[in-house]
């Protein structure tokens, strides 16, 4: 079950789109849908995206209200009578009592532009999106599939600039079917070569969505080089909306990861974070990057915050999480491996199992660490029985590695078989002599500072704002005018009494 | 498959799987055979080929692997391990399993780790099945080995270079060892003032003494016979430098912006 809600995952953070829904009174899904598909006219005639995105918003909403009928009934008014779209479609919504059409057989082809009065591509294709969902949500996957494949030859074939907002949700629910039928293997050829028209036909949305499909592609199947290759290879659109880029960037922290550029890997996944709708619309998609991002921050040598894991969405899930920290904090090595073993099917199911293994040296780490900040010496058998090491050789080597990493100031005295711990961080010694204090400043202030320019950028300014101000200017200064004038005129009658005193003496 | 291949491949595997077997022969059949697939279409299957036919160009890059690694040519694996990728990963539900697959995958890792390629080592593992990296002898050692470099268990590693789970495995032990020695080394020099040369050449591994003092002076020690230590060169403390470009740098950009602020 667990398995399925995390492959629910991307679904989820799709629905975060989902700004709060119009407040008007609810109306009929069918009304619903007929003023989306008006909207979507509209649309098309203004050339104006935003009405699009305003309907594909309501999507989430209006899945949970699909019937049968309903859309039996949109189909039908949005088709002329005997048109063939019409009846292949209607082949595709599932029989109910209602119905009194008698289904066609489901061969048919659509022949589209076979009638002048046929709906816009663009509304023929909402339509069939979301006879898509109504049809996933019936479980009736091979039909669904089906659907998809013929409703993305058919965007394939159209090539419209004002399709493409609605041809990226087709192409996603498309990948998502074949996740579902675990048959991501086969898809990968049909997603390429969209991917490929996208970018040649600089359509962001369908770009966005399909690179991000392609990566989940290659991650559920652990390509990861192939995946890499992808992202080195592709641009990611700029102008994509807020959750794809999550996406991306959740992909891109994962890629990373595994490859070792912890530092990279946490940049994007914090990103992610950020830029991911709230945690109660998107619990999935949360919970998921956090489990990752805590890993990676354990690669790194950090230990997560603890208010992480009191969050009420995270709590539950981050339980093996937190078991895990726990024993890299205090580097205690058997209830390390204890925790791994309890959890093992957990973590290989959210594959941060390979990524976990890794940390078996952090811990060592640590627990070396706190052995020298403890004891300012102690034997190396010592060392061996408190870490659980197999071998005071071993400690030895290991120890010698701690101190070569940085992470000890210490000495290894081999005649006497001690480690001697230097002391670290008192008086002209300590950090404060080094330049990192000048390194940390300047990086928060450039942060700050390129904050405070972004934010000015982003600024919006309402047209003709500035007009009452000018208005304002404009009295001001005719005030200010005045008032020189006052002054040069007050300055001429001085002038006139001071001349005018010897000129009336004359 | 045309019939002068199939004789081919016959010799090549007789030859190959022979106790004795004659290396140069071997690579001229290779040759011969990597022209005749290609040739036949084989080597990069397209479209629907035989399977029977993919089986047997899989094997003959498989021969064409360990040969390489007989014949000490490490880009030669590399390209006939990339080869073989195809058939491993796209053509997997066409083949049946090939019995030397996981070799060449451990071997491909345990290339990797000599190479001080971490990252690749870790991109490639994580494409393997997950029943694989802890049943599996061949993809195993390569593992273990990894996590032991990587904590410093290198006793443990010493230890494991005569369970090579194949021949072949063992050309990468001599070349691993000089990776570990390298790592050792730089480890001591930073963890001991000095060391007797008995046990430097303990904990470096070297049998005889003569290899320590070369292996010395290499990196720059001073060795005392007289008193028979090893006295490891402190690198002097770094001159702590006030980096004056840098900080009229950074405050002129403040100034700056501060001014843009205000």
């Amino acid at each position: 079950m667990a398995a399925t809600k995390d492959k629910e995952t991307p679904e989820v953070a799709e629905t975060a789109k989902a700004t709060p829904p119009p407040p008007p009174p609810k109306p009929t899904p069918t009304a619903e849908i007929k003023a989306n598909l008006l909207l979507i006219e509209r649309a098309v005639s203004t050339l104006e995206p935003r009405f699009t995105q305003r309907v594909l918003r309501t999507l989430t909403s209006l899945r949970k209200k699909l019937t049968a009928q309903v859309l039996n009934q949109a189909v039908n008014e949005a088709y002329v009578r005997d048109s063939p779209a019409k009846k292949a479609l209607l082949a595709y919504i599932p029989t109910s009592a209602e119905m009194d059409i008698d289904p066609p057989s489901k061969t048919s082809t659509t022949s589209p532009n076979s009638t002048s009065s046929e709906p816009l591509p663009e509304s023929d294709v909402y339509l069939r999106l979301l006879i898509i969902l109504h049809l996933i949500d019936l479980d009736a996957h091979p039909k669904a599939t089906e659907l998809a494949h013929e409703t993305v030859d058919k965007i394939h074939a159209l090539n419209r600039r004002s399709l493409d907002s609605i041809a990226a949700k087709v192409y996603f629910y498309l990948g998502r079917l074949y996740e579902i039928a675990d048959k991501v293997g086969e898809i990968r050829p049909l997603l390429l070569a969209a991917q490929r028209t996208a970018s040649l036909r600089r359509d962001d949305d369908c770009q966005a969505t399909l690179i991000n499909l392609l990566l989940s592609n290659y991650l559920s199947a652990n390509l990861y080089s192939q995946a890499d290759k992808l992202v080195s290879k592709t641009t990611f659109p700029t102008s994509a909306g807020n959750t794809q880029l999550a996406r991306y960037l959740y992909y891109l922290g994962r890629i990373r990861a595994v490859q070792l550029s912890y530092t990279e890997a946490h940049t994007h996944l914090q990103q992610a974070i950020r830029r991911a709708s709230p945690a109660r619309t998107a619990p999935g998609f949360w919970q998921t990057v956090h489990k990752l991002f805590i890993i990676v921050e354990l690669l790194m040598g950090d230990i997560p915050e603890r208010g992480l894991f009191r969050q009420p969405v995270l709590k539950k899930a981050l339980v093996p999480y937190l078991q895990i920290v726990r024993a890299v904090r205090t580097g205690d090595l058997s209830q390390f491996q204890s925790a791994l073993s309890v959890h093992a099917e957990q973590f290989t199911r959210d594959k941060t199992y390979t990524l976990i293994l890794r940390l078996r040296h952090n811990v060592i780490k640590t627990g070396v660490r706190a052995l020298s900040i403890a004891y300012a010496r102690i034997s190396l058998r010592d060392i061996c029985v408190k870490l659980h090491l197999d071998s005071e050789e071993d400690a030895e080597y290991i120890v010698g590695k701690a101190i070569r990493d940085d992470v000890i100031d210490a000495r290894v005295d081999h005649a006497k078989g001690w480690m001697v711990s230097a002391r670290r961080g008192e008086g002209v010694d300590g950090v404060y002599a080094t330049a990192e204090p000048r390194e940390n400043f300047q990086k928060r202030i450039g942060f700050c500072l390129d904050l405070h320019n972004q934010s000015v950028k982003a600024m919006r300014y309402p047209l003709n704002a500035h007009r009452k101000e000018l208005a304002s200017v404009e009295a001001a200064r005719e005030r200010e005018k005045e008032l020189a004038k006052e002054i040069v005129e007050g300055d001429l009658e001085d002038d006139d009494d001071d001349t005018g005193g010897p000129m009336a003496d004359f | 498959m045309p019939a002068d291949l199939r004789t081919l491949y016959s010799q090549l595997k007789k030859e190959f799987s022979s106790p004795r077997c004659d290396l140069k022969l071997c690579g001229t059949l290779l040759s011969k055979l990597k022209l005749g697939l290609i040739e036949a279409g084989l080597l990069l299957p397209q479209e629907n080929p035989n399977p029977d036919d993919l089986a047997v160009t899989r094997e003959i890059l498989e021969i064409g692997a360990f040969w390489s690694i007989r014949a000490k040519d490490v880009p030669s694996f590399d390209r006939y391990f990339s080869q073989l990728q195809t058939f491993y990963v796209d053509f997997n539900d066409v083949l049946p399993p090939s019995p030397r697959q996981y070799p060449l995958q451990g071997l491909n890792l345990i290339r990797l780790l000599t190479q001080n390629r971490i990252a690749d080592f870790h991109t490639t593992l994580e494409a393997l099945p997950e029943e694989a990296l802890h049943d599996n002898a061949f993809i195993k050692h390569p593992v273990n080995l990894e996590r032991w470099l990587m904590e410093g268990s290198y006793s443990k590693v010493w230890g494991a270079r005569e369970e090579a789970p194949a021949e072949e495995y063992k050309f990468f032990v001599d070349s691993l060892m000089g990776t570990i020695r390298n790592e050792i080394a730089s480890c001591g020099e930073a963890a001991y003032e000095s060391l007797p040369v008995h046990d430097a050449a303990a904990l470096l591994f070297f049998q005889s003494q003569n290899d320590l003092i070369t292996f010395a002076t290499q990196r720059g020690w001073q060795v005392d016979l007289v008193s028979q230590t090893i006295v490891f060169t402190r690198k002097g403390e770094e001159k702590a430098e006030i980096p004056t470009k840098e900080m009229i740098a950074a405050s002129l950009g403040y100034a700056k912006e501060l001014e843009q602020i205000v």
